[in-house]
């Protein structure tokens, strides 16, 4: 096993928003000699700019991947991609540290493990995972590999789940933006529930904690910014920046997800009465009808009741959809909290949300996506 | 600035009247995307070689294209198999490999930037006009109708006295070298200035003439810079004009040269080829103007082979490209005069929160810790 505190670290995913960053403060501060470890070299613009030691080649080529790894103390793995990325690409890294002995596999996952509708208990990391959409499937699939590999290989592993990463870069932060503009968000029922931000300078502090912490090995932790911030207030705030008014609007009145609109739609042409009476005069459903016992008819009748017909949907004050991620992303009501990084890595979270969204003003006033004018 | 005239001696045409016989040294992700097509579908010219250190790059490239025992690794092994070659090599070797095909009696079409500096720039036409052969560089730009029709609006004083001139080119990421000689400086001379720059210094003087550089700021830490600002200033027909370029890697930029004069607004925009935009002062009015000479709008020409034809009749006929080594030698030399100016481009979000970050480094802190300053502009 190499020394308990590395020196040359392998970034993967190096050229997105946390591994561009992260590569940018090892470089900056002498910390530790960042290896990026890059696929297309054409997006790699933003760690270009110092003499990094860069490692071109693909996280599912094993021998790329190894040669990548020689002379490397720690890793931090961050790449994202499709299948064969989240899965063998992983499992080379995996493999590669563990024959080269590294001291530290730090491996960034994601509260998307607990689902869109996280349990009561998930404010710390002991609670169950449920993912519901791909993405929280392959990151927690993810985990119990890296966690096999402690076991079996006796990696020291650590595991950091951040929730919304937003700062300079960051495709929330753009994204925020962008929908607030396209007037494709609202705030949901006074948008109280918390929006749980990690400023992605905070992130990278926990990272280079659990790179050398000797309390991190096989730890998960959550890596949020302590001050709760409402999504009332994340969507205001990048709303200002943008110079667009966001409407406040009920649950009720969201344009539900496709599943259910197929349902509710359907159900709706049949409340119709043209419809009804149609279906009536085929004898074959007729007599079903009459087959059903008298409560289910009255439920039935009373069921397509409830619904209004055909043409009153797409009206304009149903134009936000529920499954819009800064939408759907409202009604998780958890706070996940980073007491425990805070207690055994010593994560200070450096960057208060004031201080974060000044910076991210800064860079959207520079990248030109705000008229620097009005900002 | 100064003159980089040169007399030009008559130049060898290619043997016989067939098709050149041409060469690609360097098959990387340009030589494939752009070159390799245009070739394989001219009339004018058959491939006789392709060559690349990369022996399992020829395999893929011999196998996709179909092609004959014609694959080298060592670039040296086309001579005497071919008229001409074009070099799509990184750019640190455009100078040695360039200079020394053409001083061998092969035409060279090299891909911008021409090399990495001035001195190598004149080794390159010293060694074409040696050996009377040509040398034509890859501003593909160039060959875009909306260019020519802009010199030629610019002419005739369309916009009357001109008063400014802006750049804004850029979007995040781009063009992936399969080589990865883009990610850094000893490899690509530069960054963003250079990559996309150069199509934009390269046109910039063919519109406005030579130029002076008044300020240039980039992120530059040692490596490329990803965003530059640079300011210029020229005199046309006697009057001092003033313009400036941005360009960036990392985010969108409108794409769009604007050059307002007394009588309106030209805007030359990128992916726009074929026409240009005038805004008359104190209108709103947008009025499209258009080359009266364009083929039909669904015909757009694959301006790699308009650029390789203009080349090849350059090789037969022994006139100049369109645009010649002394040429695109104004481009290097405006390069170098940017970085050797160069200062740091303030990025708040990037130095403020170092110091505290450092604390998370494992103790002590390594010599090299103290956060940098922020004053680490590009190097020449």
């Amino acid at each position: 096993m190499r020394a308990a505190r590395p020196r040359r670290v392998l970034v993967t995913g190096a050229t997105g928003l946390i591994g561009g960053r992260l590569c940018e403060v090892m470089a900056l501060t002498g910390a530790f000699e960042p290896r990026p470890f890059v696929h297309a070299t054409g997006s790699a613009w933003r760690i270009a700019r110092f003499p990094l030691d860069f490692a071109v080649g693909d996280l599912c080529d094993r021998g790329s991947v190894d040669r990548a790894m020689d002379g490397c103390d720690a890793v931090v793995h961050l790449a994202r991609g499709d299948d064969g990325v989240m899965r063998r690409g992983l499992e080379n890294v995996l493999r590669a540290a563990a024959t080269h002995r590294v001291s530290r596999f730090v491996h960034i996952s994601s509260v998307a493990v607990y689902g869109s509708e996280p349990p009561p208990d998930s404010v710390g990391e002991a609670a169950a995972t449920r993912p519901d959409l791909p993405y929280g499937h392959a990151k927690l699939e993810q985990e119990r590999r890296v966690l096999r590999y402690r076991k079996r290989h006796g990696l020291d592993v650590v595991i950091l789940r951040p929730p919304n990463v937003y700062g300079p870069f960051a495709s929330f932060t753009l994204g925020m933006v962008n929908t607030i503009r396209s007037h494709g968000v609202a705030i949901v029922d006074g948008g109280r529930n918390p929006c749980n931000l990690v400023y992605v300078d905070n992130l990278v502090e926990a990272i280079l904690l659990a790179l050398w912490r000797p309390e991190a090995p096989g730890q998960v932790f959550h890596v949020t910014d302590p001050e709760p911030v409402s999504w009332e207030r994340c969507i205001t705030d990048h709303a200002a920046l943008a110079g667009v008014n966001v409407p406040r609007v009920a649950a009720a009145e969201l344009v539900p997800p496709a599943q259910e609109r197929l349902w509710r739609d359907s159900l709706r042409a049949l409340a119709d009465g043209e419809v009804q009476r149609s279906l009536a005069r085929i004898p074959l459903v007729r007599r079903w009808f009459q087959w059903l016992p008298e409560p289910a008819k009255r439920a039935a009748r009373a069921r397509l009741r409830r619904w209004e017909p055909v043409g009153h949907h797409g009206s304009p004050e149903r134009r936000f959809r529920a499954d819009h991620p800064f939408i759907a992303g409202q009604k998780r009501a958890v706070t996940h909290s980073s007491e425990k990084a805070r207690q055994l890595l010593g994560y200070t979270a450096p960057v208060s949300y004031d201080e974060g969204m000044r910076l991210t003003e800064a860079w959207l006033c520079q990248a030109q996506i705000l008229d620097v004018s009005s900002a | 600035m100064a003159s980089i005239a040169a007399k030009r001696p008559a130049v060898r045409p290619a043997r016989g009247s067939g098709a050149v016989r041409i060469g690609i040294i360097g098959c990387g992700a340009i030589a494939e995307g752009a070159h390799l097509p245009a070739v394989l579908s001219s009339p004018q010219v058959e491939l006789a070689a392709i060559s690349d250190l990369d022996a399992s790059r020829l395999q893929y490239l011999r196998r996709r294209y179909r092609l004959g025992p014609i694959a080298f690794r060592d670039y040296r092994e086309v001579v005497g198999r071919v008229d001409a070659v074009i070099l799509a090599l990184p750019n640190h070797l455009h100078a040695p490999v360039g200079v020394e095909l053409l001083s061998r009696g092969i035409h060279v079409l090299c891909e911008k930037p021409l090399a990495l500096t001035r001195h190598e720039c004149e080794q390159l036409c010293q060694a074409a006009r040696s050996a009377a052969s040509i040398l034509a560089v890859g501003f593909v730009a160039r060959f875009f109708p909306s260019t020519e029709l802009t010199k030629q609006l610019l002419e005739s004083r369309f916009l009357g006295e001109l008063q400014s001139f802006d750049y804004e080119f850029g979007s995040p990421g781009g063009w992936s070298p399969l080589s990865g000689y883009n990610l850094a400086r000893s490899t690509c001379g530069g960054g963003v200035l250079v990559v996309s720059g150069s199509h934009v210094l390269d046109q910039m003087i063919y519109l406005f003439g030579d130029v002076d550089v008044i300020s240039h700021a980039d992120d530059s830490r040692g490596g490329i810079e990803a965003n530059c600002r640079t300011l210029f200033a020229t005199t046309v027909d006697g009057r001092p004009l003033r313009g400036r370029v941005v360009l960036s890697k990392t985010h969108q930029l409108p794409n769009r040269l604007r050059i307002v004069g007394e009588r309106g607004t030209l805007e030359v925009r990128g992916g726009r080829t074929r026409s240009v935009t005038f805004v008359p002062s104190g209108s709103t009015l947008r009025h499209e103007i258009t080359a009266t000479a364009l083929p039909p709008a669904d015909a757009e020409p694959d301006y790699f082979q308009l650029q390789l034809h203009d080349f090849v009749n350059a090789v037969r006929t022994g006139t100049a490209p369109r645009v010649d080594g002394e040429q695109a030698t104004r481009s290097v030399v405006l390069t170098e005069c940017c970085y050797a100016i160069a200062r740091a481009l303030g990025e708040p979000w990037c130095e403020a929160t170092l110091e505290r970050l450092a604390r998370a480094a494992p103790h002590p802190v390594p010599e090299a810790a103290t956060p940098q300053p922020p004053a680490l502009a590009s190097a020449p």
